[in-house]
């Protein structure tokens, strides 16, 4: 079956969301609430998306996906529903409501169709019943986490009577259109994720309570230390609400069966009963267990006392376990002072609990860990951090917190939960044998073919090769935050040679990794150091060589295949800018953000952002919107947003291909380099760029005069600006005699090495590396 | 019987020239230092170092000081001479007028200072660190310690110590002992042992101030948890004169290799009364911004024994005479030529000269720095004085003291065997200038400070206070024919310079060891290329000068020929130095330890 139209039934900040997704995914959808007591009927669902238009971070990939959704509410517009494949139900966690609602779609919706609830706490049992045979052969959940675009955690639930096509179906179209790693689990209270998180916030929090650790100092072990995002607990509950914990404690004790473990860690906190009754409820309240002190002026980030819920400023953790530990999470654990103590109980009460849930919640324990990578950002699941303390240190550690050592451990008996076997990643089964770890159909992980291969074709300190298979050869940059430096050129040229004429062994190159981001840019601490005690000669050459290395995997003989998720941004971006094809994970964020630190892209960034611009044929004639288009989105530091957002601004062509699901991104690419390859032939040399020089640069400052005028460019942007305007008006060329792209990257040159040597730029690289922050000078 | 004339001549170029006095008169509360009234403080500092300190310089080697029952007598002479210092006002020439003091520039302090350690380093010691106290003192004191000690530290009638060192630390300062205990009266009571204390005990003043390391006890291990005390020797009484003796006694005092007229004591600390200066547990940093000021003075006792070695060998190479000179006879009606015809001989002296000159010229700027950096109004000039400042301090402080045992031994060489007789006075200053390489941080630990801390410290920051001035001076040079000469040589000792800082920033990056093996090399390297900026910067001044037709001309054509020796002859040592850092830090590391 094809699902090809979608509606979202409750326009809350869930419903809204996933409706705003489907748009994303190119899916019209129809979004209903109950009609407004006045004006619009359909207020509810037109005000959401309204509202979502403004939200940051932005539910939309595009503002133009909004004319995807069709608002409507649930008395009027219940015709709408009999055009669309799947159904979302999405409103308040009642079950009277929701079988209400049932009845009242049933009939109209078309046959054949999908209807899920987007329920976290309600058996599906309990859904359907009453419901038709129809109706409970077309149902199943979907759980969606929040914010929908960004988590990418989907835990799919079928019925007994749920028909296998419809969940095949659904879980197809979570996975490849709306790009979720679709987990499977059992009709159980919470599922996976919120059946282990909530349990490990709770454990978490009575632990900091009862060993008197303060809250910095709780999310200071139980956060980076123990591969958790760095929010630790308390800052998640900020960020989630604290008054949502209540309501989960109590739904979650409605169901679980008896003799639960969470049944004994839950506990009420006064100091935090009496914050949410106060409001305090996190960053949508007044505040929470983090806040920004505002009075008087000052900015101060203050902390709550978890014993008298008094407010005071924040003092950093200083805990000797967290920093003698480093990255080794059984000596943290084993640490005497209460930060080791902390971990040791959370991770064991925790990690236990996990494992003996299976096969209770879950058939496997790469659904579990998936669940927990994918819905609460941990960098492991539960069984990797099992596999990191070692299975019998860990039941040893059960055995000294009093825990009972789960059954799937005892299983283990001392082996690992997943180990690799002829290159190929196993798990341990429930029945204690390995089973292979089997990717779906079209996905293809760098980390699974590092691992069959074992060593990568060539390395140096910032970059492997790899070989993909087909012919097709991938460059990894594995440089601290993927930062482009002298070692990634060189790989770059390695990469060249081996390919040679694209003829031989190799057809073609990808450029890709798995890491958070794609890269931030260039390694901006050598240059500073290189900068700092003058050495001219070797920053021209680190910007020429950059220009020459780009310029040669542009005009390789050869196709190159971009493939970035997450942040592209300068250096980063400008690979992308001379790549044949980007092949762009949706969740992409590029830009060109040189002038943040005072400087212009010169590793060929201006030439082809001017060369694009430009050439776009929506522009107005003439060679002056081009450059003004391209002056605006440089000079601004602009950075999409998405994929999409990329291709409006021309960091990408519209020829260029967005991926939804991350994990089939690779494969993607790889297989538009072999077609490609086909019959190959390099782009040509854009030889004539039509530059007015001195003309286009006076209008383009005297637009950042009036920018000045209302006080939003600062003296060093002037600078930079002007620096800019120079490289972008073509310096001295004009309109009569085109220039080839040579006299453009020259200009980059120059321009890049006399803001160098200005203090203002100095101070900028050096603020943004020692703050992490631009410095507006 | 050894000579000394103060360089003021030399000193005058500097301050006008170099570093231009009129700059120093525009900050902000030193509108008084005229040229004309700095001229005359120095002329009268250089007559009293000539003819009062001087000449106790070499009875008080001979004397040593004296200890019985716990008191400490300085050798003859030196109760008088330093009663003459203070009535003249001179401990309080660069300090706070709101204290007494006279408010003159640092940097005139300075200069002043390289004149005492000529004369007589030994007598330079009580007075120096009495400054010291009286900079942290005044930087992290409280209000009330400070209106309490200050005027007495400033008019001279009381004097100050460092006492950091302990029997089983020296270098490594996190492991002091000394205690602390916080008393009832909102004081602390001292208890601990102290060794090798400058100035611990003498008969020059009526009272002596200790700042002393000590630990709280809720004090966390290592540096983090040392704090500093104010302890007198007498307690004061109501009216401020000096009252009951407090709980410090010296226990000895040691026989030592050079500055004998220097008291080194052993002191005793028994529930001494003492006041916390600046925060608990923040005792480091109150002591390295001491420390600053206190290494780069160091370095001037360096550059002041580096003077006055370079003086009495010139001396003697003009009167001695032997042999002939290998192009023909010069002194045709003598029995010999003197030696300084012979070219291992000039070699000498032309070593001595030109390190001591390039080093005045670079210590004034530093201090120059220095006073930008307090009293400047533009805080971002401030800031950046200051890491100037940072980053030369270890530089001054280990190339000057090397540079001034270099000198002495050159002053001895140059003696011949005279050179090794005690009356002759020449090999006092080896042994003396043997201490300024070993105390207020070892040189090798200087080195390590450079390499460890300053280099790398926000990407190099420090750095670019010194490469980009340097970095632009040449590029300027280029465009001048007739600095080719100069400019040629420095450019390819700055190009070693800049490579050797790379190289090390990155290797010390993945292997500090790496760094450790290349500090003390990578330091002298650094400090050769600065002394080599200095020479092009005096070079440029001399031309000037001989343009305009100013001044004398003998000495502008020296300062370019001295020039010239350097850039041709000791320059070039930071080729071999390159070379040495490049190797890396195995070949130091290999031989197992036991196997020494
Ligand atoms: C005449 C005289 C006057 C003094 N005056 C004072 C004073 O007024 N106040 C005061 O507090 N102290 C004073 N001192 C002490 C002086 O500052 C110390 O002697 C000096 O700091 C070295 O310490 P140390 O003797 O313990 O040598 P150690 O620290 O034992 O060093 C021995 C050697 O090992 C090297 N070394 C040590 N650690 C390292 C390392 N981490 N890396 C590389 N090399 C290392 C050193 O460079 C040195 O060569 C004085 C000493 C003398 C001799």
């Amino acid at each position: 079956m094809k699902i090809e139209r979608a509606a979202v039934i409750g326009a809350g900040v869930m419903g809204a969301g996933i409706a705003a997704h489907f748009a994303n995914a190119g899916i019209p959808c129809v979004l209903l609430d109950i009609p407004a007591k006045e004006g619009d009927r359909s207020a509810i669902a037109k005000g959401a998306v309204a509202k979502m238009l403004k939200t940051d971070p932005a539910p939309f990939m595009h503002p133009k996906n909004a004319r995807l959704i069709t608002p409507g509410n649930l008395e009027d517009d219940l015709n709408l529903l009999a055009d669309v494949d799947w159904i979302v139900e999405a409103i308040v966690e009642n079950p009277a409501i929701k079988a209400d609602l049932y009845t009242r779609i049933d009939p109209v919706r078309k046959a054949g169709s999908v209807v899920s609830s987007n329920t976290s706490t309600i058996p599906l049992a309990v859904l359907t019943g009453g419901q038709s045979e129809r109706f409970a052969q077309d149902f199943l959940i979907t759980h969606f986490f929040n914010p929908p675009r960004y988590m990418r955690l989907l835990e799919i639930v079928g019925g007994p009577a749920t028909r296998t096509d419809a969940l095949a179906a659904i879980a197809d179209v979570c996975d490849r259109r709306l790009g979720k790693g679709v987990v499977h689990c059992k009709d159980t209270p919470g599922f996976i994720a919120n059946r282990i998180g909530v349990f490990w916030i709770q454990a978490a929090v009575n632990a900091a309570v009862d060993l008197g650790l303060t809250v910095e100092e709780a999310d200071a072990v139980g956060g980076r230390p123990m591969g958790i995002p760095k929010t630790g607990v308390f800052g998640l509950m900020d960020l989630v609400g604290l008054d949502l914990m209540p309501h989960i404690a109590k739904s979650m004790l409605a169901t679980l069966p008896a003799g639960d473990a969470y049944r004994e860690q839950v506990r009420e906190h006064a100091v935090i009963t009496r914050m949410i009754a106060d409001g305090y409820i996190g960053r949508k309240g007044k505040g929470g267990f983090y806040r920004i002190n505002k009075a008087g002026g000052g900015k101060v980030k203050e902390s709550v006392d978890l014993k008298t819920g008094a407010y005071a400023p924040s003092e950093k953790a200083r805990l000797d376990s967290v920093s003698s530990a480093g990255r080794d999470l059984r000596k943290l654990c084993e640490h005497p002072d209460k930060g080791g103590r902390f971990a040791r109980r959370v991770l064991a009460q925790t990690l236990a609990y996990a494992a003996s849930l299976v096969p209770e919640i879950a058939d496997s324990i790469v659904a579990v860990d998936e669940g927990m990578r994918l819905g609460y950002n941990w960098k492991q699941g539960p069984f990797e951090l099992i596999d990191r303390l070692g299975s019998v240190w860990f039941a040893e550690l059960c055995r000294s917190e009093g825990i009972p050592v789960p059954a799937l451990i005892e299983t283990a008996a001392g082996r690992p939960f997943y180990r690799v076997e002829d290159g190929k990643l196993q798990h341990l089964t429930t029945g204690g044998v390995y089973d292979t770890v089997v990717r779906p159909d079209g996905v293809l992980l760098l980390s699974d073919v590092k691992r069959a291969a074992g060593k990568p074709v060539w390395k140096n300190g910032s970059a492997s090769l790899w070989d993909i298979g087909d012919g097709v050869l991938c460059v990894e940059f594995t440089s601290k935050m993927n930062a482009v430096d002298a070692d990634i050129m060189a790989a770059y040229g390695k990469a060249m040679g081996l390919v040679g004429d694209g003829k031989g062994v190799w057809k073609a190159l990808v450029i890709h990794n798995e890491a958070d981001n794609f890269s931030v840019g260039a390694n901006l601490g050598l240059a500073l150091f290189a900068l700092n005690i003058g050495l001219w000669p070797q920053i021209e050459e680190m910007v020429e060589g950059g220009q020459r290395t780009y310029r040669a995997l542009k005009y390789a003989p050869f196709p190159v295949v971009a493939a970035p998720s997450g942040m592209a941004l300068g250096g980063g971006c400008e690979i992308l800018l001379h790549s044949d094809h980007v092949q762009a994970h949706a969740e992409t964020y590029v830009g060109l953000v040189e002038v943040g630190v005072g400087l212009i892209p010169a590793w060929g960034g201006c030439t082809e952002m001017l060369a694009r611009h430009q050439a776009n044929p929506k522009a107005p004639r003439g060679p002056m919107p081009g450059i003004a288009k391209a002056f605006e989105i440089i000079s601004t530091a602009t950075v999409a947003k998405s994929a999409a957002e990329a291709k409006e601004l021309l960091y990408f062509r519209a020829t260029d291909g967005i991926t939804m699901n991350r994990d089939r991104l690779l494969a993607d690419a790889k297989a538009k380099a072999l077609e490609l390859a086909e019959n190959y032939t390099p782009p040509e040399k854009t030889t004539a760029y039509v530059l007015p020089g001195p003309s286009a640069k006076a209008a383009m400052e005297l637009a950042v005069e009036g920018f000045a005028l209302q006080g939003k460019v600062t003296p060093h942007d002037k600078v930079v600006c002007a620096a800019l305007a120079d490289v972008l008006s073509g310096g001295d060329s004009d309109v009569s005699k085109p220039v080839g792209e040579d006299h453009v990257l020259r200009l980059e040159r120059e321009a890049f090495m006399g803001l160098v040597h200005t203090t203002g730029t100095i101070d900028r690289i050096e603020h943004m590396l020692l703050t992490g922050k631009p410095l507006r000078n | 019987m050894p000579i000394y004339k103060a360089p003021l001549e030399d000193v005058r170029f500097v301050l006008d020239e170099i570093v231009g006095l009129d700059k120093l008169s525009a900050l902000p509360g030193y509108e008084e230092a005229t040229p004309e009234l700095v001229g005359q403080v120095l002329e009268e500092g250089a007559k009293l170092c000539e003819e009062v300190l001087f000449p106790l310089n070499q009875s008080g080697d001979g004397e040593g000081c004296h200890f019985e029952n716990g008191v400490v007598r300085t050798p003859k002479g030196f109760k008088e001479a330093y009663a003459t210092y203070i009535e003249a006002g001179w401990q309080g020439l660069a300090c706070d007028p709101a204290y007494g003091g006279q408010g003159l520039p640092k940097l005139v302090n300075i200069m002043l200072e390289e004149f005492i350690c000529s004369a007589n380093l030994s007598f330079g010691m009580y007075p120096g660190l009495s400054l010291g106290a009286y900079n942290a003192l005044s930087m992290y004191g409280s209000d009330e310690l400070k209106q309490r000690f200050l005027p007495k530290l400033v008019d001279g009638t009381w004097s100050g110590t460092m006492c950091l060192t302990e029997p089983h630390c020296g270098t490594d300062l996190g492991i002091i002992r000394t205690k602390a205990v916080p008393d009832e009266q909102g004081g602390y009571t001292i208890t601990g042992t102290k060794i090798f204390i400058s100035a611990g005990e003498h008969d020059l003043t009526e009272n002596i101030l200790h700042l002393v390391l000590a630990r709280l006890p809720d004090a966390p291990a290592g540096t983090r948890g040392i704090s500093l005390f104010l302890v007198p020797k007498f307690l004061a009484k109501e009216d401020g004169t000096p009252g009951a003796l407090n709980g410090v006694a010296c226990g000895s005092i040691e026989h030592k290799m050079g500055i004998k007229a220097s008291s080194t004591c052993v002191m005793n600390f028994e529930d001494a009364t003492g006041w916390l200066v600046g925060e608990p547990h923040k005792g480091m940093r109150a002591m390295f911004v001491m420390m600053n000021a206190a290494r780069l003075a160091v370095g001037i006792q360096g550059l002041g024994l580096s003077e006055v070695s370079y003086q009495n060998a010139v001396n003697y190479a003009r009167e001695r005479l032997q042999g002939r000179s290998l192009s023909g006879v010069k002194a045709p009606d003598k029995p010999a030529d003197p030696i300084i015809v012979h070219p291992d001989v000039r070699k000498n002296l032309m070593t001595a000269r030109a390190y001591t000159e390039g080093a005045r010229a670079l210590g004034a700027l530093v201090a120059y720095h220095l006073d930008v950096a307090e009293r400047h109004a533009d805080p971002r000039t401030k800031r950046d004085s200051d890491e100037f400042v940072q980053l030369m301090t270890p530089i001054v402080k280990a190339l000057f003291t090397d540079i001034g045992f270099e000198s002495a031994n050159i002053a001895v060489q140059v003696h011949g065997g005279h050179g090794f007789i005690w009356e002759t006075g020449v090999e006092q200053y080896v042994r003396d200038a043997r201490i300024c390489q070993i105390y207020e941080g070892t040189n090798g630990i200087q080195a390590l400070d450079l390499v460890g801390r300053k280099l790398p410290q926000d990407m190099g920051r420090l750095l670019r206070h010194f490469f980009h001035p340097v970095g632009r001076d040449i590029e300027a040079g280029m465009e001048d024919d007739e600095l080719g000469e100069f400019v040629m040589p420095l450019a390819k000792a700055f190009a070693k310079l800049q490579q050797a800082t790379a190289l090390i920033a990155q290797k010390g990056l993945k292997d500090p060891e790496e760094a450790g093996a290349a500090a003390s090399d990578y330091l002298r390297l650094f400090g050769l290329v600065a002394l080599g900026w200095s020479w092009l910067t005096m070079v440029k001044a001399a031309k000037a000068k001989l343009a305009a037709g100013d001044g004398n001309a003998a000495f502008y054509e020296a300062k370019i020929t001295t020039a010239r020796f350097y850039m041709a002859k000791l320059l070039p040592q930071v080729n071999s130095l390159f070379i040495t850092i490049t190797a890396g830090a195995k070949p130091l590391m290999e031989l197992e330890d036991a196997a020494f």
